[in-house]
């Protein structure tokens, strides 16, 4: 018995040794692939990390890939895991592609982000599938850039598009009224961004915040007497009460742009609804320029989908007169 | 054959040896986890699933504590400088309260309510999905970033995360035995082991099975704040399926215990192994992830080795079975 106990015991210090040798030889696996960049005709090895199967994100992966091996052809392999919806997997996956000195980690939606960013501080991550990288990653002062190692593309709508489509429909409108919570930093962050772009366009904006779903209805009747128009970012909060919202707004006639396809369903008129795949490609052309060309992904802005569908309710389009131009598709009711 | 020969020359096993530290430490912290499930599942014999949930507060708690940074009031209690962010350790100690809560939750359901213990567990696992939501400020996922925050541990750093887990495993499994050795602690145990006798020797079982749901669910939220930290982040799904590796860890732990030390393993021992069946439950994952097998098949290979670990120890007390053995004799004898 006690013999077994000593023998035990070896054993786990070797099991524990080995895992402590191959913790340090990660770190020289990683300095090695990066005096390896240096030379133009050497191969990349990319580790994809994403969430869970679902559609959208699958079709961002797919686009990442097909992007990379467009450009780069053999040069490059992708690596594909998936977490199959356990978030804690998502850090296995990326300690693996760490401790294996991978040139790069794409990191699908935004538990892949964060436990990448977790696992390394040196390998580029770029992500995608994410709408707001202040949050996700808890940043305080945004400013477009990530910093560290870390950019990607964000599945958030252009918000120049979505001011040029309230410009398109509502050319006649004076003054378009901002509509969020202010317990969201990221509304807040989409509304002063758009609201460059609706002054540019000749648009008097006014903001109106609510601090939660008790008031949003009380917000909702002063935003709808102050505009013409009602601009809504991605915001949780009104997207977990866009009844309210509507039952106002329907009454007071007056149309609401949503900056996502589920608030737009519940209260809105018209949203931008951006493709996945667009935004995967859009991703691996990122990763060119880093393996490629050296990019610093430090400096590299988060960007978004380069083409946006335009969507329109049909219902709320009916009940206010409202005909969508041509290239709009209606939502699917589900 | 071409293909499976190229399949073959991808897998690079040095790869798999790099990847397992990942794997040990993730591994430990869910060992962590799986000696709650055992103080219910072995020692109460209480099937408890209120474990998916408790395990998410664990986190979701520890998170956002941490991020909120320290009133001004707790940092003169504790005499830090105000401002500084929230100790991480008194994080996980109220992580551990709210887990102690939630499994009192489950233990009043069951015993003053009369509901059967797994629908007991499942209501509390269902309440706590909104109430973690809410804890987490109604957000589905919250990041707590090793470059802002003082962490206990982080994937970022593995080797040390390996030891920091190991330490915190090894000072729980002391606290443990020493507490199942007291008077309370054995009177938990007896209420596991024959509830009818318990009670005739006038333990009060109910109590005891709140008292063991109650220590089973902290234990269970220390791991997920601690994981929590490691990953860099919490998430709502984040405790989903936890029961099912607590129990894997536990069977595994004990099977490869059993077969070590046969009837020499005491319960020391067995809490030692039942973190170890964490870690061997984690190689499995990074085993099916180096095989890059299709990851949606991830949960069905997991399933197949936990169900192998199951029937090993059953198929080889078959065969060793004085019957069979009787009966293989007598064949021979006949013949």
């Amino acid at each position: 018995m006690n013999k077994k106990l000593i023998a035990l015991l070896l054993a786990l210090v070797l099991v524990l040794g080995l895992a402590a040798c191959g913790g340090t030889t990660s770190n020289e696996g990683q300095s090695d692939s990066e005096q390896n960049s240096d030379d133009a005709s050497q191969s990349y090895t990319v580790g994809v990390c994403q969430l869970v199967q679902h559609p959208a994100l699958d079709a961002a992966t797919e686009g990442f890939k097909a992007a990379l091996e467009e450009k780069l052809g053999s040069a490059v392999t992708v690596e594909i895991q998936n977490a199959a919806g356990d978030s804690p997997t998502c850090s296995t996956i990326c300690n693996t592609f760490v401790s294996n000195g991978y040139d790069l980690i794409m990191a699908n939606a935004t538990a892949s982000v964060q436990a990448a960013a977790s696992a390394t501080a040196d390998i580029p991550i770029l992500g995608t599938s994410v709408t707001d990288y202040a949050t996700a990653l808890d940043i305080d002062n945004w400013t477009g850039t990530v910093g560290n190692n870390i950019s990607g593309t964000s599945d958030l709508a252009p918000l120049d598009q979505q001011a040029a489509m309230i410009q398109e429909l509502f050319p006649d409108a004076k003054t378009v009224g901002l509509l969020y919570c202010s317990g969201e930093p990221n509304s807040a962050y989409q509304a002063e961004v758009i609201t460059g772009y609706l002054e540019d366009a000749g648009y008097t904006v006014k903001v109106f915040t609510f601090s939660d779903s008790n008031d949003v209805a009380a917000v909702t009747t002063s935003a709808c007497a102050e505009s013409d128009v009602i601009y809504i970012p991605t915001d949780n909060t009104a997207a977990s009460c866009t009844e309210a919202i509507n039952n106002v707004a329907i009454v007071e006639k007056v149309p609401i742009v949503a900056g996502e396809e589920g608030i737009c369903k519940g209260c809105g008129v018209v949203t931008l609804s951006i493709d996945y795949y667009d935004l995967g490609y859009a991703t691996g052309e990122m990763a060119y320029e880093i393996l490629v060309n050296g990019a610093d992904p430090a400096t590299m802005p988060i960007e978004f989908a380069p083409e946006a569908t335009k969507k329109y309710n049909a219902s709320i389009c009916e009940t206010l007169g409202i005909t969508p131009p041509e290239g709009y598709v209606a939502i699917e009711e589900s | 054959m071409e293909q499976l020969f190229a399949y073959f020359s991808s897998l690079n096993p040095l790869n798999l040896l790099k990847s397992l530290p990942g794997g040990v430490a993730q591994g430990i912290l869910w060992g962590i986890m799986a000696l709650g499930v055992y103080v219910t599942f072995r020692l109460l014999d209480f099937a408890d699933l209120t474990v998916d949930g408790s395990f998410t507060t664990g986190g979701a708690c520890t998170v956002m504590l941490i991020t909120a940074g320290t009133p001004a009031w707790l940092s003169n209690l504790l005499g830090i400088e105000v401002g500084t962010p929230f100790p991480a350790w008194l994080a996980l100690l109220i992580a551990m309260l709210a887990g102690l809560l939630a499994g009192l939750c489950t233990g009043l359901l069951h015993t003053r309510l009369g509901i059967p213990a797994i629908l007991s567990g499942i209501l509390t696992q269902i309440a706590l999905y909104s109430i973690n939501l809410r804890i987490m400020g109604m957000a589905s996922n919250k990041a707590v970033s090793v470059d802002k925050y003082n962490l206990i541990l982080s994937s970022r750093s593995v080797t040390p995360a390996i030891f920091i887990g190991l330490a915190w495993a090894v000072v729980l499994i002391c606290i443990m035995y020493w507490y199942f050795g007291t008077e309370q602690g054995s009177a938990i145990r007896a209420t596991g082991s024959n509830p009818a006798m318990s009670r005739a020797q006038g333990i009060n079982i109910d109590t005891m099975k709140v008292i063991g749901l109650a220590i089973s669910n902290a234990i269970v939220a220390l791991a997920g704040g601690l994981l929590a930290q490691y990953q860099g982040f919490a998430d709502i799904k984040m405790g989903q399926g936890a029961i099912v590796i607590g129990l894997a860890a536990v069977i595994i732990g004990e099977v490869l215990g059993e077969a070590l030390f046969k009837k020499h393993l005491n319960f020391l021992g067995r809490l030692a192994f039942i973190i170890l069946g964490g870690v061997i439950y984690y190689m499995v994952v990074v085993l099916v992830l180096w095989l890059k097998l299709n990851s949606n098949d991830l949960k069905l290979f997991t399933a197949v080795i936990v169900a192998i670990f199951l029937a090993v120890p059953y198929l080889r007390g078959k065969a060793k079975n004085s019957f069979a053995s009787a009966g293989k004799k007598g064949a021979k004898t006949d013949a």
